[in-house]
């Protein structure tokens, strides 16, 4: 019987990782203040453009060319990169997206010394918008 | 000394240039930052003139961001004069430097590096003086100096200043489209020794002068968002007593992402060092003394 129990447990454990990666992994708590950041770029032709041509440099190879988090880095990765597509995702305001690209968080590396210019991320910020379908 | 203004440049060579300096310096308002938007007041410098602070065997304009540290790893192979006998000179003896560079505050870096030929180790600075910005800027400008010391063992030298090389350039460049930038850069070489001879009359002759004059052309197309064609041309100015270095033609792709620069190019230059490739080279194009190099750069951002 105790045997069953331990079976049924790591059963349990190994389930609740593969449900994990399959929700995009642990949640992301962002804070209020930045969550509510307005977005100051305006989503012009020119702003998604430069936002393509940041993620083409730096996201792609993880988040995939269409944002299916399919890039060919993305198995090598131990953390889910998401699916960018999706209606849960695309229901985050900019300011949660703009604070998670800034921060990082285990593989997803900080991007706010890298990117320098906050306008850049907005613009990134941008061009993810268009990656919903 | 006397013959710095000895300037053997030939019209064809005259006239390339000041085609270049127009074309870098003509208005363009197609020559906007990628990053250009309507909301703001302020226009901001033009970003990514090129892909790294190297193109082939020349700094660019670009000065990493505050915070940046850059690891540099270049190969020149030998000559591809052999064929398949040392494989197109991949297997013949190659040259290497292995550089370490630093943006300390904003415009402005420090590097050291080793290169293989002769041991030598470079100091080296480069300050960003001003930025292409649209409506007041046309061009960006920047400096980029060296000391080298040929750290060889001391029975080479009479005296510990004659290990010692200098290089100052200043580097002007346009992004003229999205897709083309192009450079044009000045550049002064010293060495403190330079090798003699004795003449017919016993006396000691130079056989270079310390100092050379020499510009350096450079050009970037964009073919993708992270992959571009680089295009170069080095012309020495200066007229030596013997052993005029001959000029360097290069061409290469290049490939970009978040952390690296990758440049594999074909040229005539193999000294890495940019004052040795300046004074000393002995490819020469018109005999298909070219050879195959690469740049590897890694970016951390602290």
């Amino acid at each position: 019987m105790k045997s069953l129990i331990m079976v049924v447990f790591a059963g349990l454990i190994a389930f609740s990782f593969t449900t994990n990666l399959k929700d995009g992994g642990k949640p992301w708590p962002v804070p209020d203040a930045a969550k509510n950041k307005k977005n100051p770029v305006a989503k012009s032709a020119e702003s998604v453009e430069a936002g393509k041509a940041l993620w083409s440099k730096h996201c792609k190879a993880c988040h995939g060319a269409k944002g299916l988090g399919d890039g060919s880095k993305a198995a090598q990765l131990e953390t889910e990169p998401g699916n960018f597509t999706k209606a849960d995702f695309q229901a985050q305001t900019d300011g949660a997206i703009f604070y998670k690209t800034s921060e990082g968080r285990d593989d997803m590396p900080s991007f706010k010394k890298k990117i320098a210019d906050a306008e850049d991320i907005w613009n990134l910020v941008n061009y993810i918008r268009t990656l919903k379908k | 000394m006397k013959n710095f203004n000895n300037i053997r440049f030939s019209i064809f060579h005259r006239w390339g240039i000041l085609m270049l300096l127009f074309a870098i310096a003509m208005p363009n308002l197609n020559a906007q930052d990628e990053a250009s938007t309507t909301e703001v007041v302020k226009p901001k410098p033009v970003k990514n003139t090129f892909g790294s602070t190297w193109v082939m065997n020349n700094q660019t304009v670009m000065v990493p961001i505050k915070g940046t540290l850059q690891f540099d790893i270049q190969h020149c192979f030998g000559t591809t004069n052999n064929g398949s006998k040392d494989l197109f000179g991949l297997f013949a003896p190659s040259n290497i430097r292995l550089g370490l560079g630093y943006t300390l505050i904003n415009n402005l870096t420090l590097g050291l590096g080793i290169t293989k030929e002769r041991m030598q180790m470079d100091l080296n600075a480069k300050y960003s003086i001003l930025k292409q910005t649209a409506g007041s800027m046309p061009l960006s400008l920047t400096y980029f100096g060296n000391i080298v010391i040929d750290t060889r063992a001391a029975s080479n030298f009479r005296y510990t200043a004659h290990r010692f090389s200098y290089f100052n350039q200043l580097l002007i460049a346009r992004k003229i489209t999205n897709n083309f930038s192009a450079q044009v850069a000045p550049s002064f070489s010293w060495f403190n020794n330079i090798e003699g001879y004795v003449d017919s009359k016993g006396d000691i002759q130079k056989k270079m002068n310390n100092g050379h004059l020499a510009v350096s052309l450079l050009g970037r197309y964009k073919i993708s968002a992270n992959s571009a064609i680089l295009v170069g041309y080095d012309q020495p100015l200066t007229s030596h007593p013997t052993n005029n270095p001959h000029p360097n033609i290069c061409f290469g792709i290049e490939t970009t992402t978040s952390a690296h620069a990758f440049q594999v190019f074909v040229g005539n230059y193999y000294g890495i060092v940019p004052q040795s490739n300046n004074m000393f080279n002995k490819n020469d194009y018109r005999e298909g003394n070219f050879l195959i190099g690469f740049n590897i750069t890694r970016l951390w951002n602290y």
